[in-house]
């Protein structure tokens, strides 16, 4: 199948501009004849349903958590990029496109990036008119911030709760809508299949996770907004209900995966202190402005941080790249620590992790200077951890944080089965093979306040709709096929829980298709996941109580569809014989050890395509061309 | 349009009202109280002073009525906010603990329907005891007048009275320890500068109106036998 | 102190955890050990393991709400011992360590209790009256699209600070939980006042206090008594100065 990406013609800074007037519209008494099916209500599920909602179509929206407003953006600490130029130090529309493109080392289509670049200025209006309390300098107007991989102070930010804000200033916009009955919520539901009905999304299948109840909804189109799949790796900083499993079910009915394998591995995140460890803590990369990172320059040294004198500590970023020093982008910060740690250099009782030591900033700012930076984040870490980062280093780690990766999905945000679009980090589209800090936030709600509107309505009204009742006879097959599956999984009866299965996925995904990449580890991994795979169809042990709440039948599906999405990243990363942002394949770098990739071969989408059980995936292929920009290695030397 | 009456019931309306109603009872104790120090001072003074508010004739029934106004509205939110409590939590924690830190609450905070009802009967049985009780006659200078200060040391010449006395005006503290910053916060004062200062002062209004109240039937006890 | 040298101590630990099959069924007090405990377990994870251990046994394992696991999303939500995300101020229950127990320590853990939180199953209870207050006026109306330039509107420094102590609530409901009262006062205060202090909010101030208030109070939610439970247990520190900017928003909107 040839991928068509619908990018529209004309030159790059008219492109969207030119569509929005090419694209048909919905009137405005058509709209409430119209049900649309929005899954997720994080920044992009929530701005969508509230901007569809207020436009006058019927949004029905699905939750998995207790409320949206509980969506796992509103984790998201550091802030949200806008080309606003208010810093008057040189930012642009093409700038922020510039470095988004070249931070995803030239993997993203430069029609989307810089459609994102140019709404982000809307975004930033939109969430003031909401009432977002953003920072302010004491003239009343909007206060920015740098962050990592830019040299512009663009970003946006509300204390270290940015995500949280912004979602609530989206969630508030939706229950808005609810109030006025255009928006129905179904909180505590899980998307369990996607129904296509002659070859257009129309419907989904969804658990209703507090009775257990299989319900079936229709609609004119279908917005998965689910988030990403770092789950896959078991222990990452993503919520623990951050799954892949919508998203899975619709791959399987004919939606490309595109690029599985660019995952971020974000540099500072709180490291792991044993087996039991459920989940892992970022810490904002703001840290890095006034922290400096190092190990021992001796193998094995035990001696506690303060015994080891100056001469015998390697500020090893400092060292390498003498420009930007701690400020690296996240991808090569990440990389860096693992190579110290594998020298045996690293340091805490299981040596992985690395000293993030404040104390030269504390000499020369003072204590209370360092408090009002990253007092939140210090009592954090001393939460957690139990040590005072003011007396003893921190140490971070790197931790699975974000997936570049998602369903392929055209200009439209449309994937490849009409009518099932795909928005935010469930989608693969804007951040190349390596995201940009501050960039998901902007693209999340790009995608459901400025592009979503547009384009659902281009689609609904260039397509007829036949009236689709949830008794239609593929409801019934698919929803029969889901209630199959949890009786198949309730049945196995075996021995071991979800949670070792998902353990022992995370630990094959980690050391073999995390950080450094090889030919033959990957390999391996093909062989391990299917095995894994296939213990876990026989061995896995649920509490059999469907028509429950039931949080281990819930994880036993997503784990299912895990132990298949890391086959994929695998055989990905396996194929992609290059380096390119996250995907770090340790046979292709540079001789200083940076990522090298082989525009050649791979400056192209890899967007898989489901064959059927048991069966390889095909590849195909979406070229890259970059006519805007000037490709080149990435370098921060 | 929200009518007055669910705009006055509401829990914010609720709390405006017991915070206004408490505030107007502070008042009236404070001036209660200081008219009670006449006691120690001679039989004439308090007597004079008993005799002044009865002139106020009109104006008299109208402080009273808007008295027995505060007292209704205060003791009618008051009671309605535990019922609706009760209702709001009917199964309790197993076990239940104080939060401490800048936790507000205190036995006296959890008291305050309780010291609250107690002070209700009370002030029937003291208007009792006092306003309608035996009505003995004096003369001050010619003036026929009620001898007021006759009847306070004939009931405060009883022990079971001045103990029973003494632990309700104990229980006024009490309510008054929560009831008097709580007043300010339910009238929406609050301000990091001010409210530490409200706070305190709360404990000390409290202290002081006990004390002072308990000190006179003592006082009369110890001295008047 | 050297690290690495330090003896950390594993633990055992007595659990007494609320049971309850489903939101009908009568609920009760159930015993549990949980051997080698680590100090530096978070408190969900001492439950993961105790669930572990239970769907190995076979029985029915404890079922609690928990998402994001560092304290932002609110979805935790347990009393421990008798105090709402239990003794560490200003933390959710997911970023309570161990080491805050000690070693043969007895944990009780409830649920939220009141009228307005229905029950659902063992630890999870219903928190939808929140998204209900919200929808009854946590916003402002402004169309996508429609919004002035973000810079068109100036927002002292001060207020922009003190409209973000009072966002930063995480919905979690501790407030309520603790509160002897069962009141959700500073729920809303807090999305009432941050509104209130921002220009942004103005056009709707009025009817949204009175909107959310009204609504607070059908939802079954109790009184407020000033007791000042909730601010002591919210875990981003909420004070209840804002329940009573809140009561001044109110009154200002009832006599105009």
């Amino acid at each position: 199948m040839s991928l068509d990406s619908k990018i529209p013609s004309g030159p790059l800074a008219q492109k969207w501009d030119q569509h929005k007037f090419d694209m048909k519209l919905v009137n405005p008494a058509n709209r409430r004849k119209y049900t649309v099916l929005v899954v997720g209500t994080g920044l992009a599920g929530a701005s969508a349903a509230a901007s569809l909602g207020e436009l006058g179509y019927n949004v029905k929206s699905f939750c998995i958590q207790d409320s949206p407003r509980r969506a796992h953006s509103i984790a998201a600490q550091g802030g949200i990029n806008a080309a606003k130029n208010y810093s008057n130090d040189g930012d642009s529309v093409w700038r922020l496109f510039y470095d988004t493109i070249k931070g995803g080392d030239y993997r993203a289509r430069e029609a989307n990036v810089y459609r994102l670049a140019q709404t982000s200025v809307n975004i930033i209006d939109q969430c003031v008119a909401q009432g977002v309390p953003f920072a302010r300098e004491y003239g009343g107007q909007l206060d920015n911030r740098s962050f990592g991989g830019a040299q512009v102070s663009r970003t946006f930010y509300a204390r270290g709760q940015t995500g949280q804000q912004l979602l609530l200033g989206a969630y508030g916009s939706m229950m808005r809508q609810v109030d006025q009955g255009t928006v129905q919520l179904f909180a505590r539901r899980e998307m369990l299949d996607l129904v296509v009905i002659d070859g257009k999304a129309r419907g989904i299948i969804t658990r209703n996770l507090v009775t257990g109840e299989i319900e079936s909804h229709a609609g004119d189109a279908v917005l998965l907004c689910t988030g990403g799949y770092g789950n896959v790796y078991y222990l990452s900083t993503n919520a623990k209900n951050s799954n892949a499993t919508a998203a899975w079910r619709c791959y399987k009915r004919g939606a490309f995966f595109g690029n599985p394998c660019y995952t971020q591995i974000h540099p500072t995140c709180i490291p792991v202190s044993g087996e039991y460890q459920a989940k892992l803590t970022l810490m904002s990369e703001s840290l890095r402005n006034d922290g400096r990172v190092w190990v021992p320059k001796n193998k094995g040294d035990k001696r506690s941080p303060d015994q080891i004198p100056e001469d015998e500590r390697d500020y090893y970023l400092e060292r390498k790249y003498p420009s930007f020093g701690n400020l690296v982008p996240r991808d090569v910060a990440s990389r860096n620590a693992k190579m110290v740690c594998d020298e045996g250099r690293g340091v805490g009782e299981s040596g992985l992790s690395v000293y993030l030591d404040f104390r030269d900033a504390i000499k020369r700012l003072g204590e209370d200077t360092i408090r009002e930076r990253y007092g939140n984040l210090f009592d954090m870490y001393e939460r957690i951890t139990g040590e005072n980062p003011y007396k003893v280093p921190m140490r971070i780690y790197p931790a699975v944080h974000y997936t570049m990766g998602g369903l392929w999905v055209d200009y439209n945000l449309q994937s490849t089965i009409p009518g099932l679009f795909v928005l935010g980090e469930a989608n693969f589209s804007d951040h190349g093979a390596n995201r940009l800090g501050a960039s998901a936030l902007m693209q999340g709600l790009a995608d459901g306040y400025f592009v979503i509107p547009y384009t659902l309505a281009n689609y609904l009204a260039s397509n007829s709709f036949s009236k689709i009742s949830t008794d239609h006879a593929e409801f019934i097959t698919v929803r029969e096929g889901v209630e199959n599956l949890t009786k198949k999984l309730l049945s196995i009866n075996g021995k071991k829980t979800v949670t070792e299965f998902h353990r022992e996925l995370g630990k094959i995904m980690w050391d073999y298709v995390g950080m450094g990449r090889t030919e033959s580890g990957l390999k391996h991994a093909l062989q391990e996941i299917p095995k894994l795979r296939e213990e876990f169809w026989k061995n896995v042990l649920i509490p059999n109580d469907p028509q429950n709440l039931n949080k281990n039948l819930e994880f036993a599906g997503r784990v299912a569809d895990f132990l298949e999405l890391g086959e994929l990243m695998a055989r990905d990363a396996l194929h992609r014989n290059e380096s390119c942002g996250g995907h770090f394949r340790e046979e292709f770098q540079t001789p200083e050890g940076e990522a090298q990739r082989d525009d050649g071969n791979f400056s192209y989408v890899a967007a898989w395509e489901y064959t059927g059980e048991n069966k390889e995936p095909v590849l195909n292929k979406e070229p890259l061309d970059f006519e805007n920009v000037h490709v080149s290695q990435r370098s921060y030397k | 349009m929200v009518s007055f009456f669910s705009m006055v019931w509401s829990s914010v309306g609720k709390k405006i009202m017991t915070g206004l109603t408490g505030v107007g009872l502070c008042l009236f104790i404070i001036g209660h109280l200081a008219g009670n120090f006449s006691l120690l001072v001679s039989a004439e003074a308090f007597n004079l002073y008993t005799y002044k508010l009865f002139s106020l004739g009109g104006l008299l029934y109208v402080i009273e009525a808007l008295l027995t106004l505060a007292f209704v509205l205060h003791a009618i939110v008051g009671i309605s906010i535990y019922l609706k409590k009760r209702k709001a939590r009917p199964i309790d924690y197993i076990k239940v603990a104080n939060a401490g830190g800048n936790s507000h609450k205190s036995i006296s905070s959890v008291s305050m329907i309780w010291t609250g009802l107690i002070l209700l009967v009370f002030l029937v049985l003291h208007l009792k005891t006092f306003k309608f009780g035996p009505y003995y006659e004096t003369s001050i200078n010619g003036i026929i007048m009620r001898d007021l200060y006759r009847l306070v040391i004939e009931v405060y010449q009883q022990p079971s009275y001045v103990i029973s006395y003494t632990v309700i005006m104990i229980l006024l503290g009490v309510h008054l320890r929560h009831g008097f910053w709580s007043a300010f916060q339910s009238l929406g004062v609050n301000h990091p500068r001010y409210s530490p200062v409200i706070y305190g002062f709360g404990i000390f209004f409290a202290l002081v109106m006990a004390a002072g109240f308990i000190l006179i039937p003592i006082w009369i006890y110890f001295t008047k036998q | 102190m050297a690290r690495g040298i330090m003896e950390k101590k594993n633990m055992t630990l007595h659990l007494r955890v609320w049971r309850q099959k489903n939101a009908s069924a009568k609920g009760k007090m159930v015993d549990y050990t949980v051997n080698d405990v680590s100090q530096d377990m978070s408190f969900l994870e001492l439950l993961d393991v105790l669930n572990e251990n239970l769907i190995k046994k076979g029985e029915d394992p404890v079922e609690f709400d928990n998402d994001c696991r560092e304290g932002i999303c609110g979805m935790c939500s347990m009393v421990i011992n008798g105090i709402a995300h239990g003794p560490e101020k200003g933390t959710a229950t997911c970023q309570l360590h161990m080491r805050k127990f000690k070693d043969g320590d007895t944990i009780t853990v409830e649920p939220w209790r009141g009228t307005a939180f229905p029950p659902i199953k063992d630890l999870v209870v219903d928190r939808s009256a929140f998204d209900q207050i919200m929808a009854a006026g946590g916003y402002t109306s402004c169309r996508v699209g429609a919004a002035a330039d973000a810079n068109a509107i100036l927002v002292p420094k001060d207020m922009a600070e003190k409209a973000m102590d009072a966002a930063a609530c995480i919905g979690c409901g501790a407030c309520v939980a603790a509160c002897p009262n069962g009141s959700a006062s500073l729920f809303v205060a807090a999305k009432v006042t941050q509104f209130a202090f921002l220009p942004q909010g103005h056009a709707e101030r009025k009817q949204r206090v009175l909107n959310m208030v009204h609504k607070m109070d059908e939802l079954g939610f109790g009184d407020c008594s000033n007791h000042g439970e909730c601010e002591a247990v919210c875990p981003k520190e909420i004070s209840i100065k804002h329940i009573a900017v809140m009561r001044r928003e109110y009154f200002k909107a009832a006599i105009s």
